[in-house]
Formats: structure tokens, sequence, C-alpha cells
């Protein structure tokens, strides 16, 4: 790598961490979480980056070295359908197959009588989740896996194999993925490793979120030992997939288990103190977690405010920055805020407007990263990412 | 998490060394490899499940 490649690595680094650990870096630090709009911007259909995920890589990589950013997912369009269709995976919508080769990959909940895990199964899933999802949950979600009992099959046999095989195909390519954005770009890899909340992961993949609804008032005692069963693996997880260098944190995906999802009383009582203790842990180990607070979790900021000082970065979407600021601003980086309406309808001195009011809102004293609030798809300007871009390397200098 | 139930089965495990070692022969000599090779590979099978759930 050449010496001013590595010194530009180096320096993007450390602002990075430094904002993340509420300090006060050289510059604000641009993390944004571009997904489909790397395809945009690369001039590939999102068929192209999500079914083959070197496409995917390029076109990072080519956002990576084109824009002044200083760190990026090294693949934020997670979902390689071309491993899920190996798998047989149901509830994928794939570009170009059941979505228009240009509409992003869509998630596709099964209607409540059809959830992947039925009712009286809580206790299966809390005796055993491995074992629950190797026996029960995967045949359910897969068109070619059979179930327990069922004669096996070719298509079986073949799901895993290949399966296995792509998975790992993918996980090792990342290594190269990571190893090129710092050589070519001098880019830092934002996130390593995953954490989902055991409440969140019973809606989104086990029970549908009525079917958790409903369970939260018909058989409370089940949801909270089912999320209790969840915790070890997912802290375990989490933990296997952490930076060993403990630089950037692990990446924490937050969906539904929020006001107004669910009550404050079903967040204070399930949700969080199945979360709590694993972020904690996580901390213990030394490892940050960076909250994706998908849609607006400011019903819920008092109680984030109880975890340890840097333990977290708090990433604000639909939420109230200024507001995220004020309660927990003291003690947790914050990225994010930047309206994705905006990069998407708006004008660049708009947006440029915008990150202003955000920077002298929040980031005076350190401790925020620009970001837009959800990911980045396709619909964002390019123009607009840009004035994003110039505009915080302009005016986000201490 | 210290307070936390114990799992049936550990996180990182599908099938445990303890139960794979009782259907093999006596191991004449390095027992500690092969439980090491066992748990290395055992732990992708976890890998596989787990990430199919959180994030495929």
């Amino acid at each position: 790598m050449a010496k001013d490649m590595q010194q530009l690595y180096a320096e993007r680094l450390k602002r990075y961490v430094t904002a993340m650990r509420n300090e006060k870096p050289d510059k604000i630090p641009i993390r944004p979480f571009v997904a489909e709009f790397t395809a945009k911007y690369a001039g590939f259909t999102c068929q192209q980056v999500t079914h083959d995920y070197e496409m995917a890589f390029v076109a990072a990589r080519k956002c990576a070295a084109d824009f002044d950013w200083d760190a990026i997912v090294a693949n934020m369009v997670y979902v390689w359908t071309g491993l899920t269709q190996a798998i047989g995976t149901k509830y994928y919508g794939v570009p170009g197959i059941d979505v228009p080769p240009d509409t992003g990959f869509q998630y596709l909940e099964p209607p409540e009588e059809e959830a992947f895990m039925k009712p009286n199964e809580y206790d299966a899933l809390i005796e055993d989740p491995t074992g629950f999802l190797f026996n029960i949950w995967l045949p359910r979600i897969s068109a070619d896996v059979n179930a327990m009992g069922e004669q096996t099959s070719y298509r079986n046999n073949l799901s895993f194999l290949k399966g296995g095989m792509a998975m790992l195909n993918y996980f090792n390519a990342f290594g190269t993925q990571v190893d090129l954005m710092r050589t070519e770009s001098g880019t830092v890899s934002a996130i390593s490793g995953i954490l989902k909340s055991p409440f969140d992961i019973i809606a989104d993949k086990l029970r549908g979120y009525l079917g958790l609804v409903t369970d939260l008032f018909e058989r409370p005692d089940k949801v909270l030992a089912a999320c209790e069963a969840l915790m070890p693996h997912l802290l375990h997880v989490a933990l296997s997939g952490a930076d060993p260098d403990k630089n950037v944190p692990i990446g924490f995906w937050m969906h539904r288990g929020c006001v107004p999802f669910i009550s404050q009383k079903h967040f204070d009582n399930f949700n969080w103190p199945t979360l709590k203790p694993i972020i904690e842990e996580i901390w213990r180990h030394g490892h940050q977690v960076l909250f994706y607070a998908e849609g607006s979790w400011d019903a819920h900021l008092d109680a984030f405010a109880e975890l340890p000082d840097q333990a977290i970065v708090y990433h604000v979407d639909m939420g109230d920055i200024f507001e995220v600021h004020k309660v927990i601003g003291d003690k947790f980086c914050i990225s994010g805020g930047i309206p994705n309406y905006l990069l998407s309808t708006g004008t660049p001195g708009e947006v440029r407007d915008y990150c202003k009011k955000v920077i002298d809102g929040v980031a005076g004293d350190g401790g925020y990263i620009m970001d837009a609030s959800a990911i980045i798809q396709n619909d964002a300007k390019v123009e607009n990412i840009k004035a994003m871009t110039d505009f915080t390397r302009e005016y986000g200098v201490y | 998490m210290a307070e936390q139930k114990k799992p049936k089965r550990k996180p990182g495990v599908c099938v445990p060394w303890e139960e794979k070692v009782k259907e093999l022969k006596e191991i004449r000599a390095d027992k500690e490899l092969v439980q090491k090779v066992w748990e290395d590979i055992d732990g992708l099978g976890y890998v596989y499940i787990w990430q199919c759930l959180l994030s495929f």
C-alpha cells in the first residue's frame, strides 16, 4: 500500500474511532450507510448488486474511491440473494424475479397463520434454540429443506451443501473486500459483526410481528423465556464477528421492538431486560455496539442512557436528533439524522442547509458522525450525496 | 448475563464433543487435536444456522 494511502487510512480510522468514543476528532467523520445507492452510482441495477456480491463489492469500492468518506460498510446490500436462492429461502422478494430489477430486495413477512413458528412451539425454542432452528424453522423457511421425519431429497441435500459453501465463500470474500477498501482508497470498514435483539428476532423471523404482539397478551411468560433463551446465542454470534482490534462497533439492527409497535410497558418488561445485559456484556469485552435505531426510538432514550458511557454509538433515523443529543449526547456518539426524503427529492442547497442545522445542533463537542437517517438506496440523488459530503468536509472542521 | 439459565446446547455448538466422543473408538493419541478439529468444524454448522436467522 502506498504510504500516502496508509496515512489517509490511519487518519480516517483515528477520526472515526475518536468520534465514536464521543470525543472531538479533527473533523466530523463521514460514514454513510450506502446500500443500493452504490449500484446507481456505479451503473449497476439493484438486481446485479443483490444477486452478484462481487458487483456489490465493486460498486461499494467505487463510491469509497470517488467520495471523501471516512468509512463505509463493506457491502450494505447485505443479503446476497444468490446464497438465499441456494438455500431455498422463501422470504425474500428478489430484484429481477419477484420485484423489478431496480427495486431493492424486499423482506416478505408471512401472514400470521403461516408464521414460521407456531404459538404452541415456544417450549421447543426455549429448550434448544439451535435444534429448533435446524429442525423446525429451517424446513419452513426453505423451499428445499425437508421437515424432520419427511423423506429426504436431492434438493434437501443440495440446500445444505450449496448453502454452506456459498456462505463461507461470501464471508471469506469480505476479508479481501475490506483489504481493497483500505489499500485502494484508504477507507475504513465501518462495522464488524451483527446483533439483533431477542425480542426483535422473534417478531422478524419466528412468530411475525402480529404473532408476537398477540403472544405478549396470551402467553407473556413464554415470550420472556424465549427471549432469555436466545440471549446467550445472540451474544455469542455478536462477539464472534466483532473487530478483534476493538476499533469499529458491532452493528445492531433495531426493528419493531419500540413504541408505538409495542407499548412502553412491553418494552420495559420484555425487550429491554433481555437486550441490555447483552450490550453490557459486549462492552465488558471491550466492543462498542452501533444502535441502528430504525424508525424512532425516542420513547426509550432514558433506558439507553442506563448503559455505560461510550458503550454504544446511536444512529438516528426518524427520531428527533436534537432531542437524542439532549438526552444521551453526553454519554454516546450520535450519527445520522439527514432525512432520506431530502436526499431523494431535495436540492443540494437544501441538503447543505440541513447538514448545517444538524452539525450546529449536535456536533459542537465532537461525538457526531455524518450520515443519512436510514440506509441510502437508489432514490438518493448523486448531487445530494455529494452536497452532504462536501459540506461536511468544508464546515465540519474542529 | 451470569444469572441466565445455561442452555441445553451451548452457544457455538451443534453436536457437543462429549456426545461425539462416545461414538468413537479409543483415541490412541492427541485427543485434544481430535476434539479441537471436531469443535472448530462443528462451529461452522452453528454459524450457518444462526447467520441464516440473523443475516439472511
